[in-house]
C-alpha cells in the first residue's frame, strides 16, 4: 500500500472516528503508562516569594491519563512532611518529557520547608516515582527568591 | 407583515408606554432611535483617575445602535434568502425528512432566529447583538471589550460577568460529563459549564435557551415569551416547516405585557412562569423554546459559523503553506508553549525528542480543545458591572445582592448551583466535586480566537504594514476579560508565576490586586496581579520560558487559525457575513502596542478584605478548600 493510501486511509479512520463521536478524536483513549519513569532533572525552587513557593521538576513521560497531578510533600521538619498540594499537570503525548510544577500558598517567610515529590495520574496512582528529600527557604518579606537558574 | 392579535396587543401596549415597538417594514432608522422605554439602569460609581473614568464606554448608546443596524442587515440576508429557497422543501419518507434542502431550511431558520431582535422584552437585542459574525460570533463592540467586558441585556445597561463566548465550534462540545476514571468534568457550554445538554443532548442548544430568559441578558421573565413571539414572526411559516404547527396556544390577555417586562421584575415574585398557560399550552410553549434552541444549535455547526477553513486546515490539506514564523509558532504551539496539551491540534503523538513530525495527522478537523476545564488563575477584572448591580433598578431588580463580595468560582459555583449560574441537575453526583473544579472555567477552542473584520485585520494594537499602522479590533479574551490581546495571552501563560533569569528566576507575578502594580512594573508586561481563585491552579503553563520573539510566533500561529481563508483568494475572507461590520477600527497612539494595550483603562480593585467572598458563593458545602477569603 503506498504512502497516499495509507493517508487516505487514515484520514478515512479519523474521519470515521469523529463523525461517529465527536470527543473521540479530540480525547483518544489514555496512552500506555510508562513501564518505568524517572525524575531527570530537578526538583528544585523555581520561584519563592515570602508566602509561596513553587517547585519544579522533569520526568520521563510517564504515559496514561491526560491529566496528572504534581504532588509535593513537606514540612518544616525533614522527618515530618505531613503537608501535601498538588497542581493539575496536563501531559503532551508529543513530548518525551512532562515538566511538574507545584505550587504551595499559605508559607512562612524566612522558613526552610523540606519536601520530596512525587506525581500521579488522574485518579490518584502514583507514576511510581519519588524524590529525595530537597529543602528551601522562602523568601524575606517583600522579597523574591529561586535557586532553578533556567527552566527549559 | 401579518397583523395578528398578538402584534395589535403589543402595539397598543407600546403606545401606552409612549414608544413603537411593533416592526415595520423599512423601519430600521425608526427602531434604530429607540432602544428602550425607559431610562437606563445605572448603578455604576464613578472610577476617578481611570480612563474611561466610568463602567460605561462614552461611545456605548451610539455603538449599540451601531450593531442594532448591522443585526438588522443580517436577519434581512436570511429572510431573503428563505424567499429564494427553491424548491420549497417538503417532507419524504417515513420517517419524515425534509428534503431536498432541509439543511439550508434549518440552518437559515437558525440564522432568522439568531438576528431576531423580537426575542427580547424591548425588542432591542438578539442573540446576535452580543455575537456578530465580525468577531467570531464573540462581542462586536471594542469600547465594551476593552472596558466593562459584559455587553448590556435588554434593560440597560444592566449586564453581567463574563465575555462573550464565541459560537465557533462550541457545538462539538459533549454533554457535560464526569469522567471517573480521569476525574474530570468535560463538555457542557458557557464558560462554567452549566449549559449541560442533560434535555437536549447537545449543551449548544441548551446554551442557545439561556440568554433569552436571563435578566442581565436578554431577559424575558418566561420561556413560554420566545413562543410567543415566534408566533408573529416573518418567519414563523419556516419555524413551523421545519417543526411543525404548534402555535396554537390560548395566551392569557396579559402576555403582551408580560414578555414586554423584563425578567427579574418583583411583581413576579421569582416565578418562573408568570403566563397563566394550561398544562397543555405550557408543553406546547416549551417545546417551541426547545426546538427554538435546537435551530440555534443547528446554524452555529453549520458553515454559516463553525467551516473549517483556516490557513491552518488548508495547511493540514496542503494547499497551504506555512510562513516560517506561522511554522515556528506552530512547532513552539506544540513544543515549548506546551499549547496543545489543552488546546489539542491532533498532531502526531510520541516524538521523542528532536525528532521533526513526519506524520499524518491524527485528526483533519481539529478542535484545539480538550472539552475540559482549568483554572489559569487569571486576576480579579474590576470594571465588570455586575460587581456595582447591588441595588434594585426600577423593576425591583437587584442583579447581584452580593456586590464585590461576588467570586467566579466558575465551575464549582454552578455545581453548587450558586448565583448567576444554572441550578445543578446532577447534584447527587456532582455537588460533592466542587471543591475540585473551584475557579474552573471552559477550555475554549483556539480556533477564530484572531478573528475580526477585514478592515481591522488584526487584534493587537501597534501593529505595522508596509502600508504603514494597521487598524486593529478590540476583542476581550479568557472568562473574564481581564487579558486585551492574544499578545498579553500568550505572555501570560509564558510568564504568570516565574521567568528565566540568567542570575536565578525572576516573577512578575505579586501579591496585589490589579491596578495595584508596584511602581516600576508595567501590568501585563512586567506584573501579573494574584489570582482571582487560588484553589485548583492549572500549574501546567506559567513559566515556559518563551522569548519575546517566540511569543509572538505564537501569536502568528493563532492567527492561521482563523476561519475564512481562501487559497486561491487569500486576502478575501469568505466567512459568511464579516463584511457587517460598519463600526471604526483605530490605529494605536504611539507607545501602545499589543503588550500594553487596555493598560490606560486598568482602576484598582477595592480592598478584598472589607469584602470578603460572599457567603451564598463560597459558604455553600462543600465550601471551597482551601477556603476563599
Amino acid at each position: 500500500m503506498n504512502r497516499l493510501l495509507l493517508k487516505l486511509a487514515v484520514t478515512a479512520v479519523a474521519g470515521v472516528l469523529l463523525y461517529s463521536n465527536p470527543i473521540c478524536a479530540q480525547n483518544p483513549p489514555p496512552q500506555p503508562r510508562a513501564e518505568h519513569v524517572e525524575i531527570i532533572k530537578g526538583p528544585a525552587l523555581e520561584i519563592s516569594h515570602d508566602d509561596l513557593a513553587i517547585v519544579r521538576w522533569t520526568t520521563t513521560n510517564p504515559g496514561g491519563d491526560d491529566d496528572h497531578y504534581a504532588v509535593i510533600h513537606y514540612g518544616t521538619d525533614p522527618n515530618d512532611l505531613s503537608q501535601t498540594t498538588k497542581n493539575h499537570i496536563r501531559l503532551n503525548r508529543t513530548h518525551s518529557e512532562t515538566i511538574f510544577r507545584v505550587r504551595m500558598d499559605g508559607l512562612k517567610p524566612q522558613t526552610t520547608y523540606y519536601y520530596k515529590v512525587t506525581s500521579t495520574g488522574s485518579g490518584g496512582e502514583s507514576d511510581g516515582v519519588e524524590s529525595a528529600v530537597n529543602h528551601f527557604t522562602t523568601a524575606a518579606p517583600g522579597q523574591v527568591t529561586s535557586a532553578f537558574p533556567q527552566p527549559e | 407583515m401579518r397583523q395578528d392579535t398578538a402584534t395589535l396587543v403589543k402595539a397598543a401596549f407600546a403606545t401606552v408606554l409612549g414608544i413603537l415597538s411593533v416592526p415595520l417594514a423599512g423601519s430600521t432608522d425608526a427602531r434604530a432611535q429607540v432602544d428602550q422605554p425607559f431610562p437606563p439602569y445605572n448603578p455604576y460609581p464613578p472610577l476617578p483617575g481611570s480612563v474611561p473614568p466610568t463602567v460605561l464606554p462614552p461611545d456605548l448608546q451610539s455603538e449599540l445602535f451601531r450593531v442594532r443596524r448591522e443585526v438588522e442587515t443580517v436577519y434581512d440576508r436570511y429572510f431573503a434568502e428563505w424567499q429564494a429557497l427553491t424548491p420549497t422543501p417538503t417532507y419524504s419518507g417515513n420517517p419524515p425528512i425534509l428534503v431536498p434542502n432541509g439543511y439550508q431550511a434549518q440552518r437559515i431558520l437558525g440564522g432568522l432566529l439568531n438576528f431576531d431582535e423580537n426575542i427580547s422584552p424591548f425588542q432591542n437585542i438578539a442573540c446576535a447583538s452580543c455575537h456578530m459574525p465580525y468577531a467570531a460570533f464573540s462581542g462586536p463592540i471594542p469600547s465594551v471589550n476593552l472596558t466593562m467586558v459584559a455587553y448590556p441585556g435588554t434593560f440597560r445597561d444592566r449586564a453581567a460577568k463574563r465575555t462573550a463566548q464565541r459560537y465557533t465550534y462550541s457545538h462539538t462540545f459533549p454533554v457535560l460529563n464526569y469522567n471517573s476514571t480521569q476525574g474530570l468534568f468535560f463538555g457542557g457550554n458557557f464558560w462554567d459549564g452549566r449549559a449541560t445538554g442533560y434535555k437536549l443532548q447537545t449543551p449548544d442548544a441548551e446554551q442557545a435557551q439561556g440568554p433569552p430568559v436571563d435578566p442581565l441578558e436578554m431577559g424575558f421573565p418566561d420561556t413560554a415569551c420566545i413562543a410567543f413571539r415566534l408566533s408573529s414572526a416573518d418567519y414563523r411559516q419556516l419555524f413551523e416547516l421545519v417543526w411543525g404547527a404548534d402555535f396554537d396556544i390560548r395566551w392569557p390577555g396579559n402576555t403582551a405585557e408580560i414578555c414586554a417586562t423584563p425578567n427579574g421584575a418583583a411583581r413576579f415574585g421569582g416565578s418562573a412562569t408568570p403566563i397563566a398557560l394550561s398544562a397543555v399550552d405550557r408543553t406546547k410553549a416549551t417545546n417551541i423554546y426547545d426546538h427554538w434552541g435546537q435551530s440555534l444549535s443547528f446554524l452555529e455547526r453549520s458553515v454559516d459559523v463553525s467551516p473549517f477553513n483556516s490557513k491552518f486546515d488548508a495547511f493540514l490539506k496542503g494547499t497551504y503553506t506555512l510562513t516560517a514564523d506561522e511554522m515556528a509558532g506552530f512547532e513552539l504551539f506544540n513544543g515549548k508553549g506546551n499549547c496543545n496539551s489543552c488546546h489539542v491540534d491532533g498532531r502526531s503523538t510520541n516524538l521523542t525528542s528532536g525528532q521533526t513530525d513526519t506524520g499524518n495527522p491524527a485528526s483533519v478537523q481539529p478542535l484545539f480543545t480538550c472539552h475540559g476545564f482549568a483554572n489559569e488563575g487569571l486576576p480579579i477584572n474590576p470594571r465588570l458591572p455586575l460587581y456595582y448591580e447591588s441595588v434594585p433598578d426600577r423593576f425591583g431588580f437587584t442583579p447581584n445582592p452580593d456586590g464585590l463580595r461576588y467570586r467566579d468560582l466558575g465551575l464549582g459555583n454552578f455545581l453548587r448551583s450558586g448565583p448567576q449560574s444554572f441550578p445543578n441537575p446532577n447534584q447527587p453526583d456532582w455537588l460533592s466535586l466542587a471543591p475540585t473544579v473551584d475557579g474552573q472555567q471552559q477550555v475554549m477552542t483556539a480556533r477564530d480566537v484572531a478573528l475580526t473584520p477585514p478592515q481591522c485585520p488584526t487584534t493587537e494594537a501597534g501593529q505595522v504594514g508596509p502600508n504603514g499602522p494597521i487598524p486593529y479590533f478590540q476583542k476581550e479574551f479568557f472568562h473574564n476579560g481581564y487579558i486585551k490581546s492574544l499578545k498579553q495571552l500568550v505572555h501570560f501563560y509564558n510568564t504568570r508565576d516565574s521567568v528565566p533569569n540568567p542570575n536565578g528566576n525572576t516573577t512578575y507575578a505579586f501579591p496585589v490586586t490589579s491596578g495595584h502594580c508596584p511602581a516600576g512594573t508595567v501590568e501585563r508586561v512586567t506584573c501579573w496581579p494574584q489570582p482571582e481563585v487560588l484553589n485548583n491552579i492549572d500549574m501546567t503553563t506559567g513559566a515556559l520560558g518563551l522569548t519575546d520573539q517566540e511569543e509572538n510566533q505564537i501569536v502568528v500561529f493563532m492567527q492561521t487559525l482563523t476561519d475564512g481563508f481562501d487559497p486561491a483568494n487569500p486576502t478575501v475572507s469568505t466567512y459568511r457575513n464579516i463584511d457587517t461590520f460598519t463600526g471604526q477600527c483605530p490605529i494605536a497612539p504611539p507607545g501602545v502596542t499589543a503588550s500594553n494595550q487596555g493598560n490606560e483603562t486598568l482602576t484598582p480593585v477595592w480592598n478584598l478584605t472589607q469584602f470578603p467572598c460572599a457567603t451564598d458563593i463560597c459558604g455553600v458545602p462543600p465550601v471551597p478548600s482551601p477556603p476563599i477569603p
